[in-house]
């Protein structure tokens, strides 16, 4: 952001929410007026910033999913380590994935799978920060020092169609996916609610139970008449900004394209059984249904993978087989629709989990050695990259951080990770300040 | 203030009144031409001198003309082609030889058609003497002026590309190491000098991930180089250090000109003095007012008001205030209707007549209480107390409803909530924090309904120890839990001034430095926490021993306090103790201070420094005689905030009308009218019940409970968390939002809460439609709950029409009451 837009001072927090609201900028869910949004298009086009037109889907795996059961499988390895799950042939040749995941092993020929990325945090709400944001955090208990790629990239790029917000969490925002100092107006839209329950509504956006439509038409005819406060008595613009959100409001309640966007009783329930009935995997639907539509980022919080006891319990009855038909359906969705190419996935959680199998069978915190899972938007399809020592402990060959996925990212996006915005002590922090672009996967 | 200021401010006060009193200022004839400095005496080849040539006039105004003056120098009588020792381009006087000579400046004023003179003389001596060079004062501020020592660049942690240097050049003997000693000596080739890394790099020769940061040839480059030929020396221990530096001018009206010049001084620790305007930083505090270019030249740009520019030289800042009136010329009668009733006041007109804006109208009086019952008590007035007020007659009735209101039970409810989220005052989602949480909330609420002097508050909070129990402050160390927490918070909430900077490096915008920092920390240093009476919560306790060592240093800190007295640690005693006499000292810059303006924000929506608690040299407050006076009064009033709250309150400007005029609408920061602001999340949400007549219900909460009485951020609220309540994550005031965004607007409009109030069977728009009342009195009383008024007449006409044609009745006052809480004038504070 900007800081320095309006007089008063610089580089303060409290001047930090009506500046931000002032530079509208890529507003996460709607906001500009149409000149607005034509400005920026032609402030864009003229710097030739992010032009590449993709969106993004996150499927965060909050608490760590186990990459030694999943993705990096290790037979040969100790009965103590390797697990009760069988490995099972793919369609690469000579790579296997956990027997759980039987879809996905029919295609990781269409995604990048980087089993060697390591990072040295093992703290659930520090590493989250990390991997959510690209920096470590510098206070204990970390809540967004810095804003997540989500927000940076909703700020970059707005919503992909006019209308629509540029950012929305599924169901929830997890810890550190929200702006920090870019300002509110770049925190995910939640659609909160379970997308896999009969009654799922996006909150607020539906008319609520005794309003028609005429009725708040007729409402807002009302406002018009008598809702009569002059916009100038106050110079800071948060009186005719509140009159634009409340006409972007009335639009978004209104409108049949937002309301259909949303709407993911709309797809078929072959659609939706294939997805899986689960929150995770019409959540991954619902996603799919939004970047379709014109959102920007969308954020999938999958939580759940903290499988400190019975892992593979856990694992085998629920996580994998949800995992499995979410993950597998969505890159095949996106593949069939001509999506994929336009539309980047990341998959990962804050650290993999100790490949010692502890007294409750289950295994804990373990980051030195995790896989990200990365597809679309320009990423190689089929490759396999990196490989962990014989206890998935630590990598072998190519260790890869979380900033070079992160970066890897920003690249396919078009965006200049090198590009700084001032956070609340006035101090330019880059988008990203470290990490570099994966080359064998793009 | 040092008294330097207060005469120059004196004489800016004395100028612009006998203005505003002048029949036409365009008839000021220019009386004389002053240049500063008055002489030139330079010793070295590098050393530059910046002239400021000011162009005085007969109505006292000045105006920088070092850009428009005409110079000549004086050639030197005997030598033939010899240079003259001295050339000057825009003002900056530049050695050529040694010898003495004089510079010859006449300004004529293109509209009166009059001319002025002035003449300096200047002496070069030492012109070629190859001087040894000295790292920290000849290098490093180049290096810094290119920013290569930028948190952008190899400044930050880390540095760039394996190259690291101290953010701001804050640590020169770790640069020097790393420009000629790390990486074997790369970065410098002494046998070529043209070939070191450090020149082909900064010059953009060798491909440079900053680009070309230096040109080739130019002075810097030349130094760099002379410095590289030198051996690059560090420099003897006794060279002399640079101590201080001062900006000239420190203040100035522009009046008939765009531009101003100025001139930076550095003071050396051996008393000499050299001009560094072109070495030193600039950076405009307000770039929509003023800009300002490398060289200290500063422009206005096509806006009225005021503006700092901040210069940074070797971590030394200075700044200089900079004003760009609105008019000249505003007759007293501007002013006539606003009637001076405090010190306030005064010091408010004074500002306004300075920057030539004139207040608007007083508020009503329905604005009146509505404004005060909201800023003071978070709580809409009921449409009974509105009446009554309305009609009261006594002319000194605002007075009376601002101690009425500061008496209210709500009041310190409300005040409860502001301080506790800056306290941090967090359960977190821990049931076993509840109980001190709670505890905390109730000793933060008994606090304000008995009006604790406020510096007996902070020694409370401050020198907490022992159980929950005993003592519920002691809670505040659960989230401000280690030493950076304590050093960061305690100077933030109490001294308004953020230190974080300072925990690594020299504060980059005060005169802040690491040892500053870590004194604090030493206040902290013998604390200690245990496991307390439950398992779940901790207990403070003091050592009797404990230091804290600066961490670059090593160095053990004594306890002090931002520019405070050292104190010696004695066994046995808390140093904390000492933190909290030395805040309450009545001569303490900081912390009443720091206070004062919090409330004043509060109150009038900007602050007198904005960013309450970013007060800084190079963040000035906007009315420094206001800030001063309203410390000076608190002190004076043993820290009485329901003393300072009725000051504020009753002065007129705190009772002007949100209103602009042609005279004011441009102010942002003086406060020529009242500056709306969205309701806080509570306040709207208690606001929402009261005018639909239902009742919000908190989990664990007895049904009735008014948001504003919650006591911690755990409570769940959808509407409280969209509408920008406090997380409590830090002591920033800043955590709670005002900002509108469009979850806001759609929760407010189309969500199934706010329709179930509005459609609620016992509610307000329910109960109107039953009652036999006539629709006047319906819609009148509409008015009363929501915008604290009656409608005015065409209001009135309009919606009793309408109700009068509806054939449901209920339907109708429901639309209404939903277009009540969806509308601007109920939202927004105005």
């Amino acid at each position: 952001m900007t800081i320095d837009v309006t007089s008063g001072t610089y580089g303060t927090c409290d001047g930090r929410s009506r500046r931000s609201f002032l530079k509208l900028g890529a507003l996460a869910f709607g906001g500009l007026t149409l000149a607005q949004q034509l400005q920026i298009e032609a402030q864009a086009a003229a710097s030739g910033k992010a032009t590449k037109d993709l969106s993004v889907i996150l499927l965060w795996q909050g608490g760590g999913p186990s990459h030694i059961d999943m993705w990096d499988m290790k037979p040969s390895a100790p009965a103590e380590f390797r697990g009760s799950f069988n490995p099972i042939k793919t369609v690469i040749p000579g790579y296997y994935v956990c027997e759980h995941m039987p879809r996905i092993a029919q295609m990781v020929d269409k995604i990048s799978i980087v089993r060697s990325v390591t990072h040295p945090d093992s703290g659930h709400e520090s590493a989250s920060h990390t991997l959510l944001t690209g920096y470590k955090p510098t206070n204990d208990i970390p809540s967004n020092e810095v804003p997540s790629y989500g927000s940076i990239v909703s700020y970059e790029m707005g919503p992909r169609v006019e209308g629509f917000p540029a950012y929305a969490c599924v169901p929830r925002a997890p810890k550190s996916t929200a702006a920090a100092y870019l300002g509110v107006a770049y925190n995910p839209f939640e659609t909160q609610g379970d997308p896999s329950s009969t009654d799922f509504q996006v909150r607020n956006l539906k008319l609520p139970n005794g309003l028609t439509l005429a009725r708040l038409e007729q409402r807002r005819d009302l406002m018009k008449t008598f809702d009569t406060l002059r916009r100038d008595v106050d110079a800071s613009g948060l009186i005719s900004g509140m009159d634009a959100f409340s006409q972007k409001a009335f639009e978004l309640a209104t409108s049949p394209k937002v309301q259909a966007a949303f709407d993911i009783s709309r797809e078929s329930s072959s659609v939706r059984d294939r997805y899986g009935r689960n929150t995770m995997g019409q959540s991954a639907l619902l996603a799919r249904r939004l970047v379709e539509a014109g959102v920007r980022f969308v954020t999938v919080d999958t939580g759940g993978w903290d499988t400190h006891t019975n892992n593979f319990e856990n694992l085998k009855r629920k996580k994998l087989p949800h995992f499995d038909a979410c993950f597998a359906s969505l890159i095949e969705d996106l593949d069939q629709r001509g999506m994929l190419e336009k539309t980047l996935v990341l998959v990962w959680g804050e650290f993999g989990r100790t490949p010692r199998i502890n007294k409750d069978a289950g295994r804990d915190h373990w980051s030195t050695a995790m896989t990200a899972v990365m597809a679309g938007g320009g990423i190689k399809r089929g490759v396999v990259l990196g490989e962990t020592d014989a206890r998935a402990e630590f990598p072998k060959e190519r260790p890869v951080s979380p900033q070079d996925i992160l970066s890897t990212m920003y690249g396919q996006l078009g965006l200049d990770q090198d590009k700084s915005y001032k956070n609340e002590a006035d101090r330019p922090v880059a988008i990203l300040n470290n990490g570099v672009p994966i080359p064998e996967i793009i | 203030m040092n008294d330097r200021i207060k005469v120059i401010l004196s004489l800016l006060f004395a100028v612009v009144a006998g203005t505003a009193a002048a029949a036409s200022p365009a008839l000021a004839s220019l009386t004389k031409l002053t240049v500063e400095p008055a002489q030139v005496a330079l010793v070295n080849a590098d050393q530059l001198v910046q002239l400021l040539v000011t162009a005085q006039y007969s109505d006292g105004t000045q105006r920088d003309v070092t850009r428009t003056a005409a110079y000549t120098v004086t050639a030197p009588k005997s030598t033939g082609k010899a240079p003259a020792p001295a050339s000057i381009t825009t003002g900056r006087v530049v050695p050529q030889a040694d010898g003495t000579t004089s510079v010859q400046i006449t300004f004529k004023d293109l509209v009166s058609k009059q001319s002025a003179a002035a003449t300096v003389p200047v002496q070069v001596t030492g012109f070629t003497v190859e001087r040894r060079l000295n790292y920290a004062n000849d290098i490093l501020p180049i290096l810094t002026k290119a920013s290569c020592n930028s948190g952008g660049c190899h400044g930050k942690q880390g540095g760039q590309n394996g190259f690291a240097l101290s953010l701001l050049g804050f640590d020169p003997d770790f640069d020097y190491n790393a420009l000629t000693r790390e990486g074997h000596g790369r970065r410098i080739t002494l046998t070529a000098p043209d070939q070191s890394l450090l020149l082909t790099k900064a010059a953009g020769v060798f491909p440079h991930g900053g680009g070309a940061k230096l040109d080739l040839g130019s002075d810097s480059y030349q130094l760099l180089r002379r410095w590289i030929v030198q051996g690059t020396p560090k420099g003897r221990t006794n060279d002399p250090v640079v101590q201080a530096i001062e900006v000239i001018p420190r203040e100035r009206i522009l009046i008939g000109t765009k531009e101003q010049q100025v001139r930076v001084v550095a003071r050396y620790s051996d008393g000499s003095t050299a001009d560094v305007t072109r070495a030193a930083e600039y950076k405009s505090q307000q770039p929509d007012i003023l800009i300002v270019e490398h060289d200290g030249l500063i422009r206005t740009l096509d806006r009225t008001g005021e503006g700092a520019v901040m210069v940074r030289y070797m971590g030394l800042v200075d700044v200089t205030r900079i004003t760009v009136p609105y008019s000249r010329n505003l007759p007293e009668s501007a002013y006539a209707n606003f009637k001076p009733k405090t010190y306030v006041d005064e010091l408010v007109m004074t500002k306004w007549r300075k920057l030539g804006i004139a207040p608007s109208e007083l508020c009503t009086d329905a604005e009146f209480i509505r404004r005060a019952s909201l800023d003071a008590i978070g709580t809409l007035p009921t449409a009974e107390e509105v009446r009554t007020f309305l009609a009261d007659k006594a002319p000194d009735k605002r007075d009376r409803l601002v101690t009425a209101l500061l008496d209210r039970k709500e009041y310190a409810d409300y005040w409860a909530g502001i301080w506790g989220d800056v306290l941090r005052n967090k359960r977190r989602n821990g049931e076993e924090h509840k109980r001190g949480t709670f505890a905390f909330a109730a000793w933060i609420q008994d606090s304000m309904a008995q009006n604790k002097p406020y510096d007996q508050f902070v020694r409370e909070i401050l020198t907490a120890q022992g159980n929950v129990s005993d003592n519920p402050t002691v809670v505040w160390y659960r989230e401000v839990r280690n030493t950076v927490h304590q050093v960061n918070d305690t100077a933030q909430l109490f001294l308004g001034t953020r230190v974080s900077c300072a925990n690594c490096h020299n504060h980059p915008y005060e005169k802040m430095t690491q040892d500053d920092y870590w004194g604090m920390a030493a206040f902290f240093s013998r604390l200690g926490v245990k496991q307390g009476e439950v398992s779940s919560e901790n207990a403070i306790f003091v050592r009797k021993d404990g230091e804290t060592r600066q961490p670059r240093t090593g160095k053990t800190m004594k306890p002090k306090g931002l520019g405070g007295p050292a104190y010696d640690q004695v066994r046995g005693e808390d140093p904390r103790a000492k933190l909290a006499d030395w805040m309450a000292e009545p001569t303490n810059p900081y912390f009443s201070r720091a206070l004062v303006n919090r409330i004043w924000a509060h109150y009038l929506g900007v602050g007198l420094v904005e960013g309450v608690d970013d007060m800084r040299l190079t963040n000035p407050p906007s009315n420094p005689a206001l800030l001063d006076a309203l410390a000076k009064d608190f002190v004076a009033h043993k820290f009485d905030l329901k003393q300072l709250m009725r000051t504020i309150m009753t002065s007129q400007v705190y009772g002007l009308s949100a209103t602009p005029n042609s005279d004011n609408h441009t102010d942002k920061q003086n406060y020529a009218r009242y500056f709306p602001r969205r309701l806080p999340a509570q306040a709207l949400l208690d606001a929402v019940d009261t005018v639909t007549g239902s009742t919000e219900k908190y989990a664990g909460f007895p049904l009735g409970t008014r948001a504003i009485e919650l006591p911690d951020e755990f409570v769940p609220s959808y509407f409280l968390d969209v509408f920008g309540r406090s997380k409590r994550e830090t002591a920033c005031e800043c955590e709670r939002s005002y900002a509108p965004n469009l979850a806001q607007s759609l929760h407010l409009m189309n969500s199934p809460e706010i329709q179930s109030k509005i459609s609620d069977a016992k509610g307000n728009a329910a109960k109107l439609a039953e009652s036999k009342r006539p629709n006047a009195e319906i819609m009148a009383e509409l008015y009363l709950r929501a915008f604290s008024r009656p409608p005015s007449e065409d209001e009135l006409a309009e919606s009793v029409k309408r109700l009068a044609a509806t054939t449901d009745r209920r339907a109708f006052l429901e639309d209404f009451t939903w277009m009540l809480v969806n509308s601007k004038e109920f939202v927004f504070n105005h």
